[in-house]
């Protein structure tokens, strides 16, 4: 490492304002964007809304979302489907990643073909997926009948738990994918020479993944793992098309809850609250994502 | 001679005015029925004959999946941006204040159009005392059989199963390895809670008091009877597995298929089995939901969005639809059952025996959704949860449902 | 490396192939049989019967070149907006010792996770003001704000490890910044550039719920609002929609295959250095 950065290096004092004129255009129209609806969205968090009638209601949304067990259950749903998907998400992508590395010439055929489910549209796949699924005619039952584990007619999105596998299964499918890609492309960096050291010592191959492979990947499987959580926590496409966020609520995640509440219920301003809370519940994410990434610091 | 010229100029520009403010009005049209293949030929002809007759008017249809119907409705009604002419969960719509209210136009029309309906029908297009919509298509559900299972089975047609158990000696007759009597559905829409309410008020029960104050699923014996017995259905084996992901359309294609007997819809159900199994034509058998003679009978109706800028273009629109021509058309090439009380002796209605049959079984039918502006969610969440939870837990049914009226009495109350 | 473990290893991916690609294969083999044979059990994985029908109907019956030329509008307008942005964004951060950088990307960050069910009533409020409904740019103004996060997330890598000398002497050459960013800086930062890019199209492309609300003509709709009318409550015909299904997937296949090289490189510039 050299001892200071080219990067690191102060621009000139002076023109520092350029630096901010680089900054505002881009800034300047996500605010427009982004931002406006964004405080229109927070507005109607404290309003009760009734179709085109509306009155003031402060927190009182809050406290309703706050108090209702739905929105609990919802959470818990949404943990454990976070949890699971970023999990699988990073063991199987790391796995294919360490699989592609070994796999000679065919590396970049291969990882465009695994990469494929990553470039379908969510609402899509889930819908691909409804059909595979589907009890009486789909395939994946008459697969599972072929190797005895299904008697036929397995209502895989009609039960709570299998439902909720199922969901988890759709999104590993299409997520995969994307953590393989970045891990892959962190497996690059990795410099030869120090394998080639670990080898004149000895090592084995796990020892060589632990004490060269896994250090020097460390920081983008962290990297990985925050972004991928941010991205699952709003899984909204998926769900909503799989199960609606059913059977009696197994797979409601806050997102699909959110709509629900909107859309279904007509209460946009409790739809409002709800998806304020989801947004720090993936603010205090992103802090954790910066911090861990030191996105923050200036590297040197 | 002054006077004469007067109103030579007068009458000139009363002529000339029309022809002056011919430019061409649009005006949205959304309903989620757009996107059924079945309807698809009526409406493209439905809107080519309005305009041909309307040339100042353009209707623009808007194609939306059922699933997102309401909330892209609601997105643009936001905005006072919705489609004109709307087909929408009438009270839900009028009390969020998405609807115009329709009786200065209802009430200018000749008494020969405003008797087409019976006030049976009239009443479920008002919410507090307002007309929100016009009456346009319904579907009465019946039981509907396959002729050639009944067969096999050593079941006579002629003679339908009239009560409830005989109903459930059939389905178990009808019952074998890789076929089943019925369906039960659990599915997450409103079809769920169409099905479970044929077979409460068929059995003499009911599922809410009169003013929709209070909800009796488990309260009325009647009703929680019906309940235990439908929902048992899937326990005992007697209906297809799976029941909760089946809605309308597996439903449909598991009948198609041969997999199930019976199965429990509207007249519209016949064109989509015969458009998935042409095989069937001439092999379905139509009869009465077995009971006291109760069915539930849809009713979709035309409505102008509140923040529409050219109603009057709109009520032309929905008065086209809502004609006789159009009735026949939807009734001969889509299976929606005219609402008018003028068709019976149509020569085209007259001469389909089964379309007749529904007409029949629909004297007694009790009209669906039910006036509440909670109904849609009501229908389309918590009844298909309760549902939901029953069929997985059994033995906890009469619970669930108690539940279930704590919940809705709430819900029916707080608005 | 030892033999079993090579077998092995070949077993692996040859399963994940299997897991990745089946579902497409049954998507290509429902969308090629006729109704009748959609529903048969056991179901066939290869059929006599299978005929290009599905995917004519879908063509003739639907406006689906128009829903293809419309995503493609929208995409390609929001990849150039988010790129551009993001590459402005990108060199302001790098090229000046700002010292509230760190801030600036955690807000854009920010931005990136905001749920769309929460903003799509008000931005739908807002463009029906502007009136903007039922155009491609409301769709691109949203696409494009999306995915800038990202996009700078990615090409800040790739301009820090461009150093600063290289701007310098091309301003010391007479360049003024604008110049030297467009003349020398963004040609070296292109592999980071196209795979921003590229992501920024697939996110636009494969989008649903925006172009759901802000478009209600036919003749306006994105494919992936296209496709969705297809599946009716009432009916919903396999094989059409996912003859459809796949006709919105190709293109996409396609160009990640073409430039699949770029978004190697590019991750591996800009995200794992970080």
């Amino acid at each position: 490492m050299p001892a200071r950065a080219p990067w690191a290096q102060p621009g000139l004092r002076r023109e520092r304002w350029h630096g901010l004129l680089f900054l505002a255009i881009p800034l300047l129209y996500l605010a427009g964007v982004v931002l406006l609806p964004l405080i229109q969205a927070v507005y109607s968090s404290t309003l009760r809304i009734r179709g085109m009638n509306a009155s003031f209601v402060g927190l009182g949304n809050y406290a309703r979302v706050l108090g209702s067990e739905v929105f609990w259950t919802s959470m818990g749903v949404s943990v454990r489907f976070t949890i699971a998907c970023v999990a699988l998400h990073i063991v199987l992508g790391f796995g294919l990643a360490l699989l592609l590395e070994s796999a000679g010439r065919a590396r970049t055929a291969l990882r465009l073909i695994l990469m494929t489910p990553w470039m379908v549209a969510p609402a899509i796949a889930a819908t691909i997926w409804l059909w595979l699924f589907e009890p009486h005619f789909g395939v994946l039952n008459y697969l599972l009948g072929l190797v005895g584990l299904s008697q036929g007619g397995q209502s895989w999105l009609g039960e709570p738990g299998t439902a909720f596998g199922a969901a988890v299964l759709v999104d590993v499918w299409r997520g995969t994918p994307f953590v393989m890609l970045l891990l892959s492309a962190g497996l690059q960096t990795v410099p030869r020479d120090q394998y080639e050291a670990a080898m004149l010592d000895g090592a084995n191959a796990l020892q060589q993944f632990r004490h060269v492979t896994l250090p020097n990947v460390a920081y983008i499987v962290a990297v990985a793992a925050t972004l991928d959580t941010i991205n699952t926590v709003r899984q909204f496409d998926i769900v909503a098309v799989l199960t609606g966020g059913g059977p009696a609520g197994a797979t409601e995640v806050l997102p699909v809850l959110l709509y629900n509440t909107g859309f279904r219920a007509n209460d946009l301003g409790g739809a409002a609250a709800i998806g304020v809370l989801l947004l720090v519940v993936v603010l205090a994410l992103v802090v954790l994502h910066v911090s861990i990434t030191g996105l923050d610091r200036t590297r040197a | 001679m002054n006077r004469l010229l007067v109103s030579v100029v007068v009458a000139a520009l009363a002529l000339a005015a029309p022809l002056a403010r011919a430019e061409t009005v649009t005006i949205q049209w959304q309903t989620a029925n757009l996107t059924e293949p079945q309807f698809e030929p009526v409406w493209k002809a439905m809107i080519a004959a309005f305009e041909a007759a309307n040339p100042d008017i353009h209707v623009e249809p808007v194609l939306v999946a059922r699933k997102d119907d309401w909330t892209k409705f609601v997105t643009s009604a936001q905005a006072r941006r919705a489609p004109c002419v709307v087909q929408t969960d009438l009270a839900t719509a009028a009390f969020n204040g998405y609807l115009l209210p329709l009786d200065a136009l209802w009430n200018a029309e000749p008494d020969s159009l405003r008797a087409t309906y019976s006030p049976d029908i009239m009443r479920a297009m008002h919410w507090k005392g307002q007309l929100y919509g016009i009456p346009i298509w319904g579907g009465v559900f019946a039981e509907i059989y396959n002729r050639d299972m009944l067969a096999a089975a050593g079941l006579d047609p002629t003679h339908l199963p009239a009560t409830a158990a005989d109903y459930v000696d059939w389905l178990r007759r009808l019952t074998k390895p890789g076929q089943w009597g019925t369906a039960v559905l659990g599915g997450p829409t409103d079809t769920t809670t169409r099905l479970l309410l044929t077979w409460i008020w068929a059995n003499g029960g009911e599922a809410f008091n009169a003013d929709m104050t209070k909800a009796t699923f488990a309260a009325d014996p009647k009703s929680l009877e019906a309940i235990k017995a439908y929902l048992g259905l899937a326990a005992q084996g007697l209906a297809a597995p799976s029941p909760n992901t089946t809605n309308y359309l597996e439903q449909t294609v598991l009948f198609a298929q041969g997999r199930i007997a019976t199965m429990r819809s509207a007249y519209w159900a016949i064109a989509k089995v015969l458009g998935d199994n042409p095989g069937l034509a001439g092999k379905l058998v139509v009869g009465p939901v077995p009971g006291n003679g109760a069915t539930l009978a849809t009713l979709s109706s035309a409505s102008i969005a509140a923040s529409c800028k050219y109603p009057s273009q709109a009520w032309a629109f929905i008065k086209f639809q809502a004609g006789k021509h159009w009735a026949v058309e939807r009734a001969r090439v889509s299976n929606w059952m005219p609402l008018r009380n003028d068709m019976a002796d149509d020569p085209d209605i007259a001469k389909d025996p089964q379309l007749q049959r529904f007409l029949e079984i629909g004297r007694t039918a009790r009209s669906y959704p039910l006036p509440h502006p909670a109904w849609a969610d009501i229908a389309g969440t918590d009844i298909v949860k309760a549902v939901q939870r029953a069929l997985l837990d059994p033995a906890r049914t009469e619970q669930i449902f108690r539940e279930l009226d704590a919940m809705l009495t709430r819900k029916l109350n707080d608005l | 490396m030892t033999r079993p473990w090579a077998i092995l290893r070949w077993a692996a991916l040859a399963v994940a192939v299997v897991v990745a690609l089946f579902p497409f294969y049954w998507m290509l083999n429902t969308a090629l049989k006729p109704p009748a044979d959609v529903m048969r059990w056991p179901p066939e994985f290869i059929s006599p019967n299978w005929s290009l029908a599905g995917f004519r109907t879908v063509l003739t019956e639907r406006p689906v070149l128009r829903w293809f030329v419309n995503s493609a509008i929208v995409a390609a307008g929001s990849t150039l907006i988010a790129t551009f942005l993001a590459a402005l964004a990108s060199y302001g951060l790098t090229r000046f010792h700002l010292r509230f950088s760190g801030a600036v990307m955690v807000l854009l960050l920010f931005a990136k996770m905001l749920p769309e069910t929460l903003l799509v009533i008000p931005y739908f409020q807002m463009m029906s003001e502007l009136n903007l409904i039922d155009t491609h740019l409301a769709l691109i103004l949203v696409y494009s704000s999306y995915s800038v996060p990202f996009a700078v997330w990615m090409l800040v890598g790739f301009f820090r490890a461009i150093p600063i000398e290289i701007d310098e002497a091309a301003m010391m050459d007479g360049a003024s910044r604008l110049t030297a960013l467009r003349r020398v800086i963004l040609p070296l930062a292109a592999p980071g550039l196209v795979a921003a890019g590229l992501f920024t199209f697939l996110m636009a492309w494969n989008s649903y719920v925006w172009a759901l609300v802000l478009t209600t003509d036919a003749q306006h709709y994105v494919m992936s609002v296209g496709v969705a009318t297809m599946i009716g409550e009432y009916r919903v015909q396999w094989n059409e929609l996912m003859a459809a299904a796949l006709i919105a997937t190709l293109p996409v296949l396609g160009l990640c295959a073409l430039l699949d090289r770029h978004l190697a490189s590019g991750l591996t510039a800009g995200a794992v250095k970080g």
